[in-house]
C-alpha cells in the first residue's frame, strides 16, 4: 500500500543508481526534457502552485508561492540555492536523496532554474558531507557531458551551471539567509528581513532557497501533474514525505510516506517500534526545534496543521522517539548545549539568553539545582521567543519550553536526587 | 506623508520613515543600542522592540518602515516586559564595575537600565571571563567583558572609514571584538570608536581615568585644525571649590552637523587640544631697553593708534605691514579688512598661514586653518609672501599670530621684523616671536571667541564661546574695534559694531554671500 | 610564500574563477587548503585574504565562526564523536568515555604520538547509526567498544 505511493525512495534499492546510465534507463531526466523542450515556465510555476509542494526544509511555506514572488523581467541574474545543510538534530533524509539519486535532484535543480530563470544553481551542502559532495559533482560532470547541464541544454537555449558548496560546520546556516551569507564568503549571520530573498538574496540578487527534498518533488510534479501529487498525502499537503527516524526504535532509517500518515503508525508499523523492554516515553516529532510530545500524544497525522495544533511543529520530518529510561534532563542537556553552541551570536536574547539557560542546566546536571530554577529557565525561554532576529531563538526556545512544562515532575525529581547524591 | 498612532497619539509623518524615527519626531523615545542612524538598521540588541496592532509579534522601531493607519505602542506592558528582558540578558554576562568605567554618566546602558530596567539580577551562573584591557590602537583600550557585541564600531570602520581593522571572532556568548594579529585600529578616526561605542569597552586612552562624565560640561565650538572646520564639542571641568585642577579641557567631541561632519571628527583634531591650556600668553608685554615688562592694555593699544594716527597723516600708511592667519573669524577678518584695507590705503598685508600638512581624502584638508574660504569671500587681498621684490623699510608691524605647531613663525617672519622699526604681537600663546617685537597683546582662541567661519565646501557655521579666556586675553574682534574706533576714521561705523552678531549683520549687507544665513 | 601543491593552487585558480563575487570561493578555498596542510596558519590567512580581495581580518572572522576550520594543527585522525540526541539516546557518552579512557585524552586534546584528536561534535546526519562518529569524513555508525578497536587497529 504504502509502497505503491512511494516515488522519491522507489529507486533507492537499485545498485548504481548515481550513475547517470542507471538513471536514465529508469527514465530519469525525462521531466527536465518535457519542461524544456514544451513548456514554457509559466505552465510550470502553475503545475507546482496548484501541487501545493510545501517546502520541506522545515518552514512548510508553499514551493510555488516562493518562487512567484521573484521579480521577472529585471536585469540582475537570479540564483537557486538548495539547502542540503541538513543540521536540524535527528534529520538525515536529505542525505539519501543526494547519495542514492543525486540525479534526481540535479533534474529537480534544472526545472526549477528553468522555471524561475535561472542560470546558475548552488547546492549549499553541509560541510561534514564531504563525499556526498563528491558524488554530486561527479554527477554534475556526467550530466554536462550529456548535455543536460552547461550551456543549451537539451538542445534548448538554456543554460545551466549548477555549483557544490559545502558549508564548515554552522547549524546556523541551515537558515536560508545565514546560508546566503555563508555562500558569500561570511560568517553565518541571519539577515534582517524583509527584504527577503527572492527580492534580495545571494550578491543581492533575486533567490530562491529549497530544501533537497522539495527540489527532489520537482521532477514528480512535472512528470505526473499537480493532480496525482495532490491524492498522495492531504488535498493541501499532498506528496509523500520522507521521514528520518532514529532513537529508541528498532529500526531506525528513512521511510517515505505520505503526509497525514499517524506518527504512531510510523513508530509501530514502520520503524519496528521500540527495542524489547522499552516503554515509550516522548517523541520528538519534526527534528530538535519541535516541542516534545509525550506518549499519549502520538496519534496524530504527520502533515503540517495537525502538529501545529498539537503545539509542534513538522518541521524536518525527523522523529526521535524517546524511551521510559532516558532521563529527560539528560534531553533538555542536550538541546540546550546544541542550542547555545549554535547561536550565531549576534543578537541578544538568542546569544545570552539560550547560553544562560544553558549554564542553569549544566549546573542542575551536575547536581547543583536550585529551587525556582525551571521557573527562571520559563521564564527566560518565553523571553527569547518571538523576540530573536531569526527562528533560532524560537527553535531554542520552544523545545526547552515544552520539555520543562511536559516533564516538570521528572525534572524537579532529578534535580532533587541529583542534589542528594 | 502617512497617518499613524503612537502611543494613542495621531500623528502625520514622512513616508519612508522608520518606526524609531517617527517616534522621535513628536518625542517618544525608543531605546535602541545597535541602531546608529549613520548606518542602515542591524537589528541584532532588540531592545528596540514595540507593538504594532494586528502583528503577532513584537517588531523592531529600528528597521520597520511606518504605514498607513499602523498602530504602535512604545509603552504597552508587553513592551515593557520584552525591554526589560532584553536588558536583562545585555547585563547578565555584563561587569558591575560603573563606579570604575570611563563611561558611566554617559553610558546608554546604564541610562536604559534606570529607564526601563531596575530589576534585581537573577543571574547567578559564572560570567564569561574576556580579556578586560585589549590595546585596539595607539588610543583606544577594549574591555570585552563590557561589551555588548552592538557591532557599531566593526560597521563604523566598514562603512565609513572603509579601513576595516575590526571584526567579530568566534561565535555565540563567546563572540568578541578583535583585529588581525599585527593590524589593529589606525586610521586617523580611531578616536569616533570611543564615542560611538554605547557601553564602557572601547575607552580612550587620552581620557581614561581622568575624571568622571558627570563633572564635565561641554561647549560647543568649531575645530580650528584645519579648512574643515569640523562641529565639535569641547569638554572642560567646572572645577571644584578649593580644588585646584591641573586640566581644564579634558577633551574634544563630534558634534553632530549633517552638513559638515556628520557624528565624526578626525583623531589629528581630537587629541590636539593641549593648545588650548599649555604656554597661553595671558599679559600685556613691553620691551625696552632689551627688557620686557608687563605693560597695560588700553595704554599700549593708544601707543599703538596714535602711531598709525602719525603715518596716516603723513600719508605714508605703505610703510605699515600687517601679517594676519585665517584662523580667524569672518567678523574679524571683515573688520580688519575694512580698517587695514579701507580706512588705511596702501598697508601692506601679508597672510601668514601654518605650512600646510597631509590631507586625508575625507575631513582633514592639507590647509591648517578653519576659514580661508570667509578671509576669500571677504575679499581681503593680502600680498604675496615672501614678497617677489626687496621689501622697503617699514615704520610699524602688526602681526596677529597663529596657532603654533611645532614651526615658530619667527622663522617665517625673521626678514619682516628686520625691516621694522615697531613692531606689535597679537598672539594667544607665548613663543619665540614674543621676544623679537616691541609689545605682545595676549588674544583668545576660536575656541574662546563667538563668530563664524567658512569652511573649505563654502559652509558657514557660527559659534558661541566655549571657554573663557585666560588673563587679560581679549578677541582679535574687540582689539580690532579699539583701533578702528581710535583712528577715527570712521568712528560712527566701529562705534555700532558691539556685538560679534552686530559685526556680522553689517558683513552680511556687504557680501552676498553671507546674506540670509543665520 | 605559501607551500601549496601545484594541484591544489591549479583547484583554487578555478573555484575562484566559478563564483560571480571572489569573496564566495572563501570557504571552498579554505576546506582546500585544510585538506592539504591539516589546518589553516595564519600566513594562510594572509595569503587567501590577499587572493580574494579582502583583509585578513574578514578571514579571520570567518574561520573561528566556522567549528570544521581549525587555526592550530591537530592529529592525524580526528575523532568527532556525535554528543547529541539520538547518539546520546543510543549511548553516546559511553562511546565517548571508551575513547577517553582508551586513548588516554580528553576532548580537545590530542595523544602525545599526535596520532589521534579527540572532539566532540553536534549531530553529523547520521542519526539512523547512532552512535556513530566522524574520523577525518569518513563515518562510522552503530558504534560499540569492540567496534571502536576494530576500527582504530584498521588505521595505518
Ligand atoms: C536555525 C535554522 C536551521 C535550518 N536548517 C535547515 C536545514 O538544514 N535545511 C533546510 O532545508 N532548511 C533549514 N532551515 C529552513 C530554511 O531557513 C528554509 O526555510 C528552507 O531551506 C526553505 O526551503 P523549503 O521551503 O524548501 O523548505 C533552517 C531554519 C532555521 C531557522
Ligand atoms: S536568534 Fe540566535 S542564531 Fe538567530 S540571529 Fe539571533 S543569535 Fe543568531
Ligand atoms: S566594543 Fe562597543 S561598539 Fe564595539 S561591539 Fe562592543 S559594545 Fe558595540
Ligand atoms: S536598535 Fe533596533 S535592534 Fe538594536
Ligand atoms: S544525533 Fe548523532 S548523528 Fe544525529
Amino acid at each position: 500500500m504504502a509502497d505503491k505511493e512511494k516515488y522519491l525512495t522507489k529507486l533507492f534499492g537499485l545498485k548504481n543508481l548515481h550513475k547517470i546510465e542507471v538513471y536514465l534507463q529508469n527514465g530519469g531526466y525525462e521531466a527536465a526534457k518535457k519542461a524544456i523542450k514544451t513548456k514554457k515556465p509559466q505552465d510550470i510555476l502553475n503545475e507546482v502552485k496548484a501541487a501545493n509542494l510545501r517546502g520541506r526544509g522545515g518552514a512548510g511555506f508553499p514551493a510555488g508561492v516562493k518562487w512567484g514572488f521573484v521579480p521577472q523581467g529585471v536585469e540582475k541574474p537570479k540564483y537557486l540555492c538548495v539547502n542540503a545543510d541538513e543540521g536540524e538534530p535527528g534529520t538525515f533524509k536529505d542525505k539519501y536523496i543526494m547519495s542514492h539519486n543525486p540525479h534526481l535532484l540535479l533534474e529537480g535543480i534544472i526545472i526549477t532554474s528553468y522555471c524561475v530563470g535561472i542560470h546558475q544553481a548552488f547546492i549549499y551542502i553541509r560541510g561534514e558531507y564531504e563525499m556526498i559532495a563528491r558524488r554530486l559533482e561527479k554527477a554534475i560532470e556526467e550530466a554536462t557531458a550529456k548535455g543536460f547541464l552547461g550551456k543549451n541544454i537539451f538542445g534548448s537555449n538554456f543554460d545551466l551551471e549548477v555549483i557544490v558548496h559545502r558549508g564548515a560546520g554552522a547549524y546556523i546556516c541551515g537558515e536560508e539567509t545565514a546560508l546566503l551569507e555563508s555562500l558569500e564568503g561570511k560568517r553565518g549571520h541571519p539577515r534582517l528581513k524583509p527584504p527577503f530573498p527572492a527580492s534580495i538574496g545571494l550578491f543581492g540578487c533575486p533567490t530562491v532557497i529549497n530544501n533537497v527534498e522539495t527540489i527532489a518533488n520537482i521532477p514528480f510534479i512535472m512528470a505526473r501533474g499537480a493532480e496525482w501529487f495532490t491524492q498522495i498525502g492531504l488535498p493541501k499537503d499532498g506528496g509523500t514525505r520522507i521521514f528520518g527516524v532514529s532513537g529508541a526504535v528498532k529500526k531506525p532509517g528513512i521511510y517515505e510516506l505520505p503526509l497525514g500518515t499517524s506518527l504512531r503508525e510510523l513508530i509501530y508499523n514502520y520503524a519496528g517500534g521500540l527495542p524489547e523492554g522499552k516503554k515509550l516515553k516522548a517523541v520528538i516529532p519534526g527534528g530538535m526545534s519541535a516541542p516534545v510530545l509525550k506518549a499519549d500524544e502520538i496519534d496524530i497525522p504527520l502533515d503540517f496543521e495537525s502538529l501545529m495544533k498539537a503545539g509542534s511543529m513538522l518541521g524536518s520530518g525527523a522523529v526521535i522517539v524517546i524511551d521510559h529510561e532516558t532521563s529527560m534532563l539528560d534531553v533538555l542537556r542536550v538541546v540546550s548545549k546544541f542550542y547555545a553552541h549554535e547561536s550565531c551570536g549576534q543578537c541578544t536574547p538568542c546569544r545570552v539568553g539560550v547560553a544562560w539557560i544553558n549554564k542553569i542546566v549544566q549546573r542542575i546536571a551536575a547536581g547543583g539545582g536550585q529551587p525556582g530554577d525551571l521557573e527562571t529557565i520559563t521564564r527566560l525561554a518565553s523571553a527569547i521567543k518571538g523576540k530573536t532576529l531569526c527562528p533560532l531563538g524560537d527553535a531554542a526556545a520552544m523545545p526547552i519550553l515544552a520539555i520543562v512544562e511536559k516533564f516538570k515532575d521528572e525534572l524537579l525529581d532529578q534535580i532533587g536526587s541529583l542534589k542528594d547524591n | 506623508m502617512v497617518k499613524i498612532t503612537i502611543d494613542g497619539r495621531q500623528v502625520e509623518v514622512k513616508e519612508g520613515m522608520t518606526i524609531l524615527q517617527a517616534a522621535e519626531s513628536i518625542g517618544i523615545e525608543i531605546p535602541h543600542l545597535c541602531f546608529h542612524p549613520a548606518f542602515p538598521p542591524e537589528g541584532s540588541c532588540r531592545l528596540c522592540l514595540v507593538e504594532i496592532e494586528g502583528r503577532p509579534k513584537l517588531e523592531l522601531a529600528c528597521s520597520t518602515i511606518v504605514q498607513e493607519g499602523m498602530t504602535i505602542s512604545t509603552q504597552s506592558e508587553t513592551v515593557r516586559q520584552a525591554r526589560r528582558s532584553v536588558l536583562e540578558f545585555l547585563l547578565a554576562e555584563h561587569p558591575l564595575d560603573c563606579p570604575i568605567c570611563d563611561k558611566a554618566g554617559n553610558c546608554q546602558l546604564q541610562d536604559y537600565y534606570q529607564e526601563y530596567g531596575l530589576f534585581d539580577s537573577q543571574f547567578k551562573e559564572n560570567k564569561e571571563r574576556k580579556s578586560k584591557k585589549v590595546a585596539l590602537g595607539k588610543n583606544l583600550i577594549l574591555d570585552r567583558e563590557r561589551c555588548i557585541l552592538c557591532t557599531r564600531c566593526v560597521r563604523f570602520l566598514k562603512e565609513i572609514t572603509r579601513t576595516g581593522e575590526l571584526g567579530v571572532f568566534q561565535r555565540g556568548l563567546r563572540s568578541e571584538i578583535d583585529y588581525f594579529p599585527g593590524q589593529p585600529v589606525d586610521n586617523n578616526y580611531s578616536g569616533n570608536l570611543a564615542e560611538l561605542c554605547p557601553v564602557g569597552a572601547i575607552t580612550d586612552k587620552d581620557f581614561r581615568f581622568q575624571t568622571r562624565s558627570w563633572f564635565l560640561q561641554s561647549g560647543p565650538s568649531i575645530c580650528p585644525h584645519c579648512s574643515r572646520a569640523c562641529s565639535i564639542y569641547i569638554d572642560y571641568h567646572v572645577g571644584f571649590p578649593r580644588v585646584e585642577l591641573d586640566k581644564y579641557v579634558y577633551r574634544i567631541r563630534a558634534r553632530e552637523n549633517p552638513e559638515i561632519n556628520d557624528y565624526w571628527i578626525c583623531d589629528f583634531g581630537r587629541y590636539n587640544y593641549a593648545y588650548l591650556e599649555k604656554k597661553r600668553a595671558t599679559k600685556v608685554l613691553v620691551r625696552e631697553n632689551g627688557q620686557a615688562q608687563e605693560g597695560d592694555w588700553d595704554s599700549q593699544i593708544e601707543r599703538l593708534v596714535k602711531k598709525i594716527k602719525e603715518f596716516y597723516l603723513k600719508k605714508k600708511t605703505n610703510r605699515i605691514g600687517l601679517v594676519l592667519h585665517s584662523a580667524l573669524t569672518n567678523e574679524e577678518l571683515y573688520l580688519a579688512k575694512k580698517i587695514f584695507q579701507e580706512d588705511l590705503p596702501e598697508v601692506n598685508i601679508f597672510l601668514i598661514d601654518p605650512p600646510e600638512g597631509e590631507g586625508d581624502n575625507w575631513l582633514l584638508t592639507p590647509s591648517r586653518t578653519p576659514n580661508l574660504k570667509g578671509l576669500e569671500l571677504i575679499g581681503l587681498q593680502p600680498q604675496k609672501f615672501p614678497p617677489e621684490k626687496p621689501l622697503t623699510e617699514l615704520e610699524i608691524l602688526i602681526i596677529f599670530a597663529y596657532l603654533p605647531h611645532g614651526e615658530d613663525q619667527y622663522n617665517q617672519l625673521r626678514s619682516l621684523l628686520e625691516k621694522s622699526h615697531f613692531s606689535v604681537l597679537f598672539t594667544a600663546h607665548q613663543t619665540a616671536l614674543m621676544n623679537q617685537v616691541d609689545v605682545v597683546f595676549p588674544t583668545t582662541l576660536l575656541a574662546e571667541k563667538e563668530g563664524s567661519v567658512v569652511n573649505v565646501e563654502e559652509k558657514l557655521q557660527k559659534f558661541p564661546a566655549a571657554l573663557t579666556p585666560p588673563g587679560t586675553a581679549r578677541s582679535e574682534r574687540e582689539i580690532l574695534l579699539t583701533l578702528g574706533r581710535g583712528l577715527g576714521i570712521n568712528f560712527s561705523f566701529y562705534r555700532q559694531l558691539k556685538t560679534p552678531a552686530a559685526v556680522f549683520d553689517q558683513l552680511s549687507q556687504d557680501i552676498s554671500y553671507f546674506r540670509g544665513s543665520k | 610564500m605559501m607551500d601549496l601543491s601545484p594541484e591544489t593552487r591549479k583547484k583554487i585558480t578555478q573555484l575562484t574563477a566559478k563564483y560571480p563575487q571572489k569573496q564566495a570561493a572563501l570557504l571552498p578555498v579554505l576546506h582546500l587548503i585544510q585538506n592539504e596542510m591539516g589546518y589553516i596558519p595564519q600566513e594562510a590567512e594572509i595569503w587567501v585574504a590577499e587572493l580574494l580581495g579582502l583583509q585578513p581580518v574578514r578571514v579571520k572572522e570567518v574561520i573561528t565562526f566556522y567549528t570544521m576550520f581549525l587555526e592550530k594543527p591537530i592529529g592525524r585522525y580526528h575523532l568527532q564523536v556525535c554528543t547529541n540526541l539520538s547518539c546520546t539516546l543510543a549511548g553516546a557518552e559511553h562511546i565517548l568515555n571508551y575513547l577517553i579512557k582508551k586513548l588516554g585524552i580528553k576532548p580537545g586534546e590530542t595523544t602525545a604520538d599526535g596520532r589521534f584528536t579527540l572532539t566532540t561534535v553536534e549531530c553529523l546526519g547520521a542519526c539512523e547509526q547512532a552512535p556513530c562518529m566522524m574520523i577525518n569524513f569518513d563515518y562510522y555508525g552503530n558504534l560499540t567498544p569492540e567496534k571502536i578497536d576494530e576500527i582504530l587497529d584498521g588505521l595505518e
